[in-house]
This record gives structure tokens, C-alpha cells and sequence, in this order.
């Protein structure tokens, strides 16, 4: 479904080249050590992509209760779980994908990969978030029934990530921002993909990462298990 | 004319009434607006003092004021010519035009609407931002100029957003103006200033006329530029909304005369 894929590929590469030509010169402030801010930019893109991939998930699940296919499979003896684990599972390879076409943008823009174990950390947080958006996206049509809840999933989306480290490190951030931050998951999410983009690994920051995807996919996991269970209610 | 300006009033005061009863037209166009006010300004903060080239404002926020009201505008726009589409799809507009509603009415009612609609938002975020420490740098006087520049942003989004919608007649192809808007918005000076730009990025934001609109609004708000600079702004932005306006009215002849 193209109407459906090509804007999850578009926004985040129209993301990358904005937000890098348009703020560029924040990339001045002693915060962001000297990196240029289209490196900086990247893990937000990609995580971004991750994000559309997972929306697109519950998007395409919302179409499929509308058309009753849902029903039927609810209605067969495939297990009902399948309904969530099979589209969660598209979504990290979709994520896979637009990951891979961010990297050749940041190429194009002179920024080399950050080697072998960089540059799976990178794929690896964006495949995470796209399970976890996955997982919220599934949980909202599968509680509402309707593709019309689209704005919801994407909103939720976009804050968790607007409202983290998306612009700046939390070092140059106002003290309001800092303080959502701090507590936001996918900070430390960004935070680790973009030391694996600009430093290389870093286990100070992948420890906190690995434990903020855990927590956001349970959670939001356990939240697309209760659509699944009220669907048969 | 008082016949016509009457019938504009009241196709405008519907526009309206049906715009806040729907809050999918008028939330995301205080929402997101808002949001990226208070992500950039929180994340930029430190940028006025410590970017080298960075214009000298009293504080990011007084900077990002007019790139909000911008995009609030734009959104609007968008929203509006999806809603006049609507009134094709469902069968409104055919009625108007068999009935002897002045011409020049079907256009204007929608457009009046959205310059309203423009201008309340303008108010909200100047209130928002004053109230978070933001001041108008050259006061009343300043206030009253950045609300002109957001009547004839308005019309000029306004009438882009009816032109395509009556050149498609799909609501949905009229929203497709969004991602229009959005580019001309983020690659121009909306978000940050020209001076820290460079390359095709700059080559860009410089060719972009929405540049010279927000940096006319920013001379008031936060004292950046000089008095040429708002007047270039004004002289751009009255030019695109009378293109627009124009575009509007060739585009309705069109449709009356059955060539859409």
C-alpha cells in the first residue's frame, strides 16, 4: 500500500534534510562537541522512521477491522497474538528500511557510517521504537475500530520524540525541556543511537537504552494484548 | 456591493461556526504550532547568545514568534481550502451558485473566515509567548503591524488552499497542499535565521519569499532588522496574497463556466 509506506520513507528523510539545513548552526554550541548537526540529526531520522513504521502498523490494522478482515481471522484458529506479533515484526523490517535509505542521505551529505557496531546500534534503536510505536499504533485501533484514530497514534509518536533530545542534547536544553527529558524513554534512546552515530559504542548510554526499550515494548505491549483481548469481548 | 459584502459576512460566519464545531480543523493548527514553539525555544535556547551570526534578540522565543504564527496560518489555510472542497463534494457550493448569491461571496466568505481564524491565532501565540516571557519589541504599534502581516498571510493561504480546492474539487486533494506549505515553511528563515545557513540550504531559504514574510514580522516582535526589512516583508506578503486572490478568481470562472 504505497499511500501507506512512501510518506513513513518521505517525512523522515524531508526530517533529516530540514532540520539539518534549517539548524545548522546550532551545531556551534560547545553542547554538541563539534559534530556537524546533519551527524547529530541522523538517529533522530531514523528512530522518526521507526516511529512511522510502527504508525503505519496500527494504521493497517485499523483498515483491516473496517474491512472485517480482522474478523474473519478472529473468527479462524490461527492464534489471535499472531494479529500483533506479524505486523510488529513488518515494522521493524520497514524500519530496516528507511534506516538504510537515511544513511545513504547522510552519505550523499558527507557523513560516513560509524562503523560495524555503530551502525547496527543505530539500526537496532529504530527497529526497537518501531515495535513500540508498533505496539501503541495496534493498541489504539484495536481499542477504537477505526482508521480515524490515525492522529492519535501519530501524535503520541511525535511528542515522545519531539519532547526528548530530537534538536539538541540535553546539556544546551532550557530547564522546562531538560526536565521532561530527563524522564522521557526515548531520550535515552536517541542518546545511545546517536553516541553509537557520532562517538561510537558507548555502554554508559546503551545500558539506559536497552532498559527504555524493554520498558516502553512491555509496556505498550501489555497495552496491544488488552485491544487484543476486548476485540474478542 | 453592500448586498455582496452582506452575503460574504454570513457565508464567513458559517465557514466559522462549521470550522470550531469541527475540532479536527482548528486543533492542529494550534497544537503543533505551539508545540514546536515550546520544543525549539526550549531546545534553542542557549542559540541567540552563543551562535555566531544569530541576530540579537532578547531571548529564542521572541525569535520563534513569528515562525509560529506562520505555520499556524499556513495550517489554517490548508484546513480551509480542504472544508470549501467539502462544500463541493457535498453539494453546498452547486446550490450557492444556482442561487443569486454574489460571485464574488463564494470565494470571500471562506477567505474572510480564515483571515479571522489567522488573526485569532496570531493573538493566542502572542498572549502564549508574552506570558512566558516573550515582549512585542516595539509595543501596541508593533502588535498592531505583525496582525496586518498575518490578514494578508491569511488571504494568501487562504486563497491558495480555495483555489485548489476548486480546481480539484477532492478534500482530500486540497490538503495535499500541506506538504507544500511545510517545505516553504522549513526551508526558509521561519525557524532560524538566514545568517547561520550556508549552501544549497541557504541558496534555498534566501530564493524563499516565506523568508522575507517572517523576517517583516520579526522586525516588530523582537526588534531584528530595520524598518527596510518589514516593509520588504509587507510588499511580499500583499504581493502573494493578491496572487493568490487572483489565482482564486480565474480558478472560480473556471469552475462556473464548467472548465473544472
Amino acid at each position: 500500500m504505497p499511500s501507506v509506506f512512501i510518506p513513513s520513507l518521505v517525512m523522515p528523510l524531508f526530517i533529516l534534510v530540514a532540520t539539518a539545513g534549517a539548524f545548522r548552526g546550532i551545531g556551534g554550541l560547545p553542547a554538541f562537541e563539534g559534530s556537524s548537526y546533519l551527524a547529530f540529526t541522523i538517529p533522530m531520522a531514523t528512530v522518526m522512521g521507526g516511529g512511522f513504521s510502527g504508525i503505519n502498523a496500527g494504521m493497517t490494522l485499523a483498515r483491516d477491522m473496517e474491512g472485517g478482515f480482522v474478523d474473519r481471522l478472529v473468527a479462524s484458529p490461527s492464534p489471535r497474538v499472531a494479529l500483533v506479533l506479524g505486523p510488529a515484526l513488518a515494522a521493524m523490517s520497514r524500519s530496516a528500511f528507511t534506516t538504510t535509505v537515511i544513511f545513504i542521505a547522510g552519505l550523499i551529505g558527507g557523513v560516513a557510517l560509524p562503523g560495524l557496531a555503530g551502525t547496527l546500534i543505530v539500526y537496532a534503536v529504530a527497529a526497537a521504537f518501531s515495535v513500540a510505536t508498533a505496539c501503541w499504533a495496534m493498541g489504539v485501533a484495536l481499542l477504537t475500530g477505526t482508521v480515524q484514530a490515525t492522529p492519535l497514534m501519530q501524535v503520541a509518536v511525535f511528542v515522545s520524540i519531539f519532547f526528548s533530545v530530537a534538536y539538541a542534547p540535553r546539556e544546551a536544553q532550557d530547564g522546562w525541556l531538560r526536565s521532561i527529558s530527563d524522564v522521557n524513554p526515548v531520550t535515552y534512546l536517541l542518546e545511545a543511537s546517536r553516541d553509537a552515530e557520532l562517538t561510537g559504542v558507548s555502554l554508559s548510554s546503551l545500558g539506559p537504552a536497552v532498559l527504555a526499550a524493554a520498558g516502553l515494548i512491555a509496556a505498550l505491549g501489555a497495552f496491544a494484548m488488552l485491544g487484543l483481548r476486548r476485540l474478542g469481548a | 456591493m453592500s448586498l455582496a459584502l452582506r452575503q460574504t459576512g454570513a457565508l464567513s460566519r458559517r465557514a466559522l461556526i462549521r470550522t470550531m464545531r469541527v475540532p479536527q480543523a482548528w486543533v492542529p493548527s494550534l497544537f503543533f504550532p505551539l508545540m514546536l514553539m515550546a520544543i525549539f525555544s526550549g531546545s534553542f535556547a542557549q542559540a541567540p547568545d552563543r551562535i555566531p551570526g544569530f541576530p540579537e534578540v532578547a531571548g529564542f522565543l521572541d525569535f520563534i514568534i513569528a515562525g509560529t504564527i506562520l505555520q499556524a496560518v499556513l495550517i489554517a489555510g490548508t484546513s480551509g481550502g480542504a472544508a470549501f472542497a467539502s462544500d463541493i463534494e457535498g453539494g453546498f457550493f452547486d446550490r450557492l451558485v444556482s442561487s443569486p448569491a454574489s460571485r464574488l461571496a463564494l470565494v470571500g466568505g471562506r477567505i474572510t473566515a480564515n483571515i479571522v481564524i489567522g488573526v485569532a491565532f496570531a493573538a493566542f501565540f502572542i498572549l502564549v509567548a508574552t506570558i512566558f516571557g516573550a515582549r512585542i519589541s516595539a509595543g501596541v504599534p508593533g502588535l498592531l503591524l505583525v496582525l496586518v502581516f498575518t490578514v494578508f498571510l491569511a488571504a494568501a493561504a487562504g486563497g491558495l488552499g480555495v483555489t485548489l480546492a476548486l480546481r480539484s474539487g477532492s478534500a482530500e486533494a486540497a490538503q495535499g497542499a500541506f506538504p507544500l506549505f511545510f517545505a516553504l515553511m522549513f526551508f526558509s528563515s521561519a525557524f532560524f535565521p538566514r545568517e547561520t545557513m550556508d549552501g544549497w540550504f541557504k541558496t534555498v531559504a534566501d530564493i524563499n519569499p516565506v523568508s522575507y514574510v517572517v523576517e517583516g514580522m520579526r522586525v516588530p516582535i523582537a526588534g531584528t532588522g530595520d524598518a527596510w526589512d518589514a516593509l520588504l516583508g509587507l510588499a511580499i506578503v500583499i504581493g502573494l496574497a493578491a496572487i493568490a486572490l487572483l489565482a482564486t478568481l480565474r480558478s472560480l470562472d473556471r469552475r462556473l463556466k464548467g472548465d473544472l
